[in-house]
C-alpha cells in the first residue's frame, strides 16, 4: 500500500495508520517505510476492538499463513520482529468526511491484506456506504461449535483462554455494537479484576457507570483509569460492603436517587479463615448471598421503571462442586473451608438469579447468572496463589472473563433470556454432578432465609 | 452504535507523542485508516 499513498493522496484522502507498539518500533516504522502521514499509537488496543478487529492464536495458525508470508516477501516486506500485541489482528477503513464507511476489510489471519484497488474504489465520490452489521462468517462458526465440542466435556480446556478463543469464534461481531449512553449500570466489586473490565467495557460502549467498591481510594483510581481510557465521563464511585446490610441499605438510598438499568453482582470474597460480619453473618455468605439480594431487593423500584433492565449474578465455575447448604450456612457447625463456603455460596447466586427471574417476571427485567472461566485476577492471585501459581500461563485475561457478564448486560439478544446460566455467551447446565441438585422446597427456604436476614435490622 | 462514532471519540498518541482524536482525521477529507498487525 505504501507504493499507493499516492493514489490515495490524488483522491483527495489522507493515509492513517495505527499500530500497537511502543513509540521507537513507531519511529523506526515510519523510517523503514518512509512514511509521512499520521501514525498513532493504541497501545492498549482501544481502536482496534473499537473497530471490531479480530485478536486470537487461532487466527495466527492457519494454514495460508506460508503463502502469505511468502507474498510479502515478494512485495518487498521484510519483517524483523513483532513489537505489540503478538495475536492482535489489522483492518483497513475507509471514512468519508461524514463519517460513513464506504469501505472495511477485518483481516482473517496474518499477511491477510485487502487488495488496493479495492481500498481505492472505497475513495470514488460515488462509493455507497456499507451495512455495518453482518453477521460473523459460516466457516468461522462451525470451526467454533467444532472445537467447542471438543473441549468442553473438559473442564481444563473450556475454563481457560484457549477455551475463551475456541467459544469466540461462534461470537457474533455486531452483538456488542450497541449505544448505551442513554443506561446507568452499577457493578459491585468494581475497582479490579473481572469487575473493573466489566465496567471499563460497558463505559466504552457509552453508559454511565457507578462503581461500587468497598475501598474508596482504590475505587477513585478505578474511575479515574476509566475515564482517561474510555473519555466517558459519566463514571462515578458509590462505596458499600456487601457483607455490610447497613452499607448496602445506605447505597441503595443514594442509587435509587437515580435510574438503575444494569445491576451487576459481582463483588467476592475468599477468605482463609471464618470471619464473622457485624450483622452475625459469615463473611462469603453475605457479600456472596446476603447482601446481592438485599441490594436487588432495594434497587428493585428503580430496576421496574427502566424499559430493558438486565441483573447479573458473577459465579463461578467452582459451583459445580457443590450444592446448595442450608443446614449450616453460617459455618458454625463446621471446620470452616474457605473454597467450599465460596463454591456453595456460588451455587447459592446460581438459584438467586433464577428465583429472582420468577419474581421478576411480570417486568422487563432479565435475571441471569454466569461464570467466567478461569481469569487471571487479583482477587485468584491473592486468594488462592496456589491454583494461580500452576495455571497463570493458562489463564484468561480479566476482560475475557468479563466477557459475558458484558454481553449479558448489553446485547439487545441476551434481553430474551431470564433465569438461565451461561458461559461465553452460551446458556449452560447448572449441574454437571448429581449430588448438587438442589429440591424446590430447598430452593424456597433460600429464599425465606435471605428474605429474613434482609428485613432484620442491622445492628 | 456505528463503528466511525464509536472511532472518532478515541484518542490516541501520534509518534512524536502528541494526542490526536481519531474522529479530527476525517473531518473536511476522507481517510484510509489502516490498522497494522506490529510494526515490525
Amino acid at each position: 500500500m505504501r507504493d499507493r499513498i499516492d493514489d490515495i493522496r490524488a483522491r483527495g484522502a489522507e493515509l492513517v495508520i495505527v499500530g500497537n507498539g511502543a513509540p521507537n518500533f513507531a519511529a523506526g516504522f515510519r523510517d523503514e517505510f518512509d512514511l509521512d502521514g499520521p501514525l498513532l499509537l493504541d497501545p492498549d488496543l482501544r481502536a482496534y476492538r473499537a473497530a471490531g478487529l479480530r485478536r486470537g492464536r487461532v487466527e495466527l495458525l492457519s494454514p495460508r499463513l506460508p503463502r502469505n508470508a511468502l507474498r510479502a516477501l515478494r512485495s518487498g516486506s521484510r519483517q524483523t520482529g513483532v513489537e505489540g500485541d503478538p495475536w492482535q489482528l489489522g483492518g483497513v477503513f475507509v471514512i468519508r468526511p461524514d463519517g460513513e464507511l464506504t469501505y472495511r476489510y477485518i483481516s482473517r489471519e496474518a499477511g491477510d491484506h485487502p487488495p488496493i484497488d479495492e481500498i481505492l474504489a472505497g475513495l470514488d465520490p460515488d462509493a455507497e456506504p456499507i451495512e455495518e452489521s453482518s453477521p460473523a462468517p459460516a466457516p468461522r462458526v462451525w470451526l467454533g461449535r467444532g472445537l467447542s465440542r471438543i473441549v468442553d466435556p473438559f473442564i481444563v480446556s473450556s475454563f481457560d483462554r484457549t477455551g475463551f478463543r475456541i467459544h469466540s469464534l461462534t461470537f457474533r461481531p455486531e452483538d456488542l455494537d450497541v449505544d448505551l449512553s442513554s443506561r446507568r449500570c452499577l457493578v459491585t466489586g468494581a475497582n479490579s479484576g473481572i469487575g473493573f473490565e466489566t465496567a471499563l467495557a460497558l463505559a466504552d460502549l457509552g453508559a454511565g457507570v457507578v462503581l461500587l467498591c468497598r475501598n474508596a481510594q482504590r475505587g477513585e483510581e478505578a474511575a479515574a483509569q476509566i475515564r482517561q481510557q474510555t473519555g466517558n465521563r459519566r463514571i462515578s464511585l458509590e462505596i458499600v460492603d456487601l457483607s455490610d446490610l447497613a452499607s448496602v441499605r445506605a447505597a441503595a438510598a443514594a442509587l435509587a436517587a437515580g435510574p438503575v438499568d444494569v445491576l451487576v453482582h459481582n463483588a467476592g470474597v475468599l477468605p482463609d479463615e471464618r470471619i464473622e460480619t457485624r450483622d452475625g453473618l459469615e463473611l462469603t455468605f453475605a457479600t456472596h448471598v446476603v447482601g446481592p439480594h438485599l441490594l436487588t431487593r432495594l434497587l428493585r423500584p428503580s430496576l421496574e421503571k427502566s424499559p430493558d433492565a438486565r441483573v447479573i449474578w458473577v459465579s463461578s465455575g467452582g459451583m459445580y462442586t457443590r450444592g446448595l447448604n442450608l443446614e449450616d450456612p453460617n459455618w458454625t457447625q463446621r471446620d470452616y473451608d474457605g473454597v467450599r463456603a465460596y463454591a456453595e455460596t456460588k451455587r447459592a447466586q446460581v438459584i438467586l438469579a433464577e428465583l429472582w427471574a420468577e419474581e421478576l417476571r411480570a417486568f422487563p427485567i432479565a435475571v441471569n447468572a454466569m461464570h467466567p472461566g478461569w481469569a487471571d485476577t487479583p482477587a485468584v492471585e491473592s486468594s488462592l496463589p496456589r491454583f494461580h501459581r500452576i495455571t497463570r500461563n493458562i489463564l484468561r485475561t480479566p476482560a475475557e472473563g468479563a466477557d459475558t457478564v458484558v454481553w449479558l448486560s448489553a446485547c439487545p439478544r441476551a434481553r430474551e433470556s431470564t433465569g438461565r446460566f451461561f458461559f461465553d455467551r452460551k446458556e449452560r447446565r447448572t449441574h454437571l454432578l448429581p449430588f448438587t441438585r438442589e429440591s424446590d422446597r430447598d430452593r424456597a427456604v433460600l429464599w425465606e432465609l435471605c428474605e429474613r436476614l434482609c428485613a432484620a435490622p442491622s445492628l | 452504535m456505528r463503528t466511525t462514532t464509536k472511532l472518532s471519540g478515541i484518542e490516541l498518541a501520534d509518534s512524536s507523542g502528541v494526542r490526536r482524536l481519531l474522529g479530527s482525521f476525517w473531518q473536511g477529507r476522507p481517510v484510509v485508516l489502516v490498522f497494522i498487525r506490529h510494526f515490525g
